[in-house]
């Protein structure tokens, strides 16, 4: 979150998981209720509530204090009929899948300084770049011959 | 792996060999050398503590009740780490997609959300920069040496 112009240095909030020891980035389980998909496998939305994370306003110094915090959102993924493969066989992975739109609104808490922050609804955000389908990576990747 | 100090030591056989051959060597050259490391290594131990507390934490769990030890359940971190140091790769065309590694699965992942939003004052903020990214990863991945079936996300 930034105070005037999206730059560093008028961030004032930071928004995301805690780092796991194994090195598991800003990631987290998702419950199996939390991600669906339309019948035709076209659409995906991911939806969870009271999700545990932190504020970090500083990240990513390595001595960004942190203050528990708290999110809900919603992200849908619509995608398109382009077709995209990423593929490195020396990084061993695979992705097959197409182009996409997402879209997200969310609510972020810090009860300990009482702010909360909520995102205009869904169909105002925009990204940049969107993929959806499948991967393979390390043990279960094997190279194909084209 | 932890490492205790022995009581009754066992003789180092090549190092007591090589005392007893020069023992007239241990002149005061080398008793200088000797005070010299010792006040370095005195100088030493607070921070030697620290990075064996820190290393404490990377010991394994001993098993309980003859339990079997296979590792944990939770997946592994793509191996090779970004430009800041974290085992991520900022989406892109091209690139790592996946948060974890040894996986197959659903994937959906995207960058460089952008939006307004209201704070509980009432104030207007911008939120979202090219590098805000969310995904999901639905499917088996391999922890703990056996798959497993899993839903995460990266936010």
């Amino acid at each position: 979150m930034f105070k005037g112009p999206a730059v560093p240095a008028n961030q004032f909030h930071d928004f995301h998981p805690p780092i796991s020891p194994e090195g598991l980035y800003w990631v987290m389980p998702v419950p199996t209720e939390g991600l669906t998909f339309s019948q035709d496998g076209t659409t995906a939305t991911l939806q969870m509530t009271n999700v545990p994370i932190i504020d970090q306003p500083r990240w990513p110094a390595m001595d960004a204090e942190t203050t528990p915090a708290f999110m809900d959102f919603k992200l849908v993924f619509k995608a398109t009929s382009e077709p995209v493969k990423y593929e490195d066989p020396l990084r061993q992975f695979r992705f097959e899948g197409f182009k996409a739109n997402a879209q997200l609104e969310a609510t972020f808490r810090v009860p300990s300084i009482d702010f909360t922050f909520k995102t205009d609804p869904l169909d105002t955000s925009k990204c940049d770049f969107a993929v959806m389908g499948t991967e393979v990576n390390g043990k279960y990747y094997e190279a194909r011959k084209s | 792996m932890q490492f205790t100090l022995d009581p009754k030591p066992t003789e180092n056989t090549l190092a007591y060999r090589h005392h007893n051959q020069r023992s007239s060597d241990l002149d005061r050259r080398n008793l200088l050398k000797l005070g010299v490391a010792a006040v370095v290594a005195a100088s030493l131990p607070g921070r030697q503590l620290q990075a064996q507390s820190a290393l404490d934490t990377c010991a394994p769990p001993i098993p309980q009740n003859h339990a079997p030890s296979n590792g944990g359940s939770c997946p592994y971190p793509i191996p090779w780490l970004d430009k800041n140091g974290n085992h991520n790769q900022s989406p892109a065309p091209n690139v790592e997609l996946s948060n974890i590694f040894h996986f197959k699965g659903k994937l959906a992942r995207c960058n460089g959300f952008h939006g307004m939003g209201t704070d509980n004052k009432g104030n207007r903020f911008a939120w979202g920069n090219p590098t805000t990214d969310y995904s999901y990863m639905a499917g088996e991945y391999w922890a703990g040496r056996q798959a497993r079936q899993g839903i995460f996300t990266h936010t």
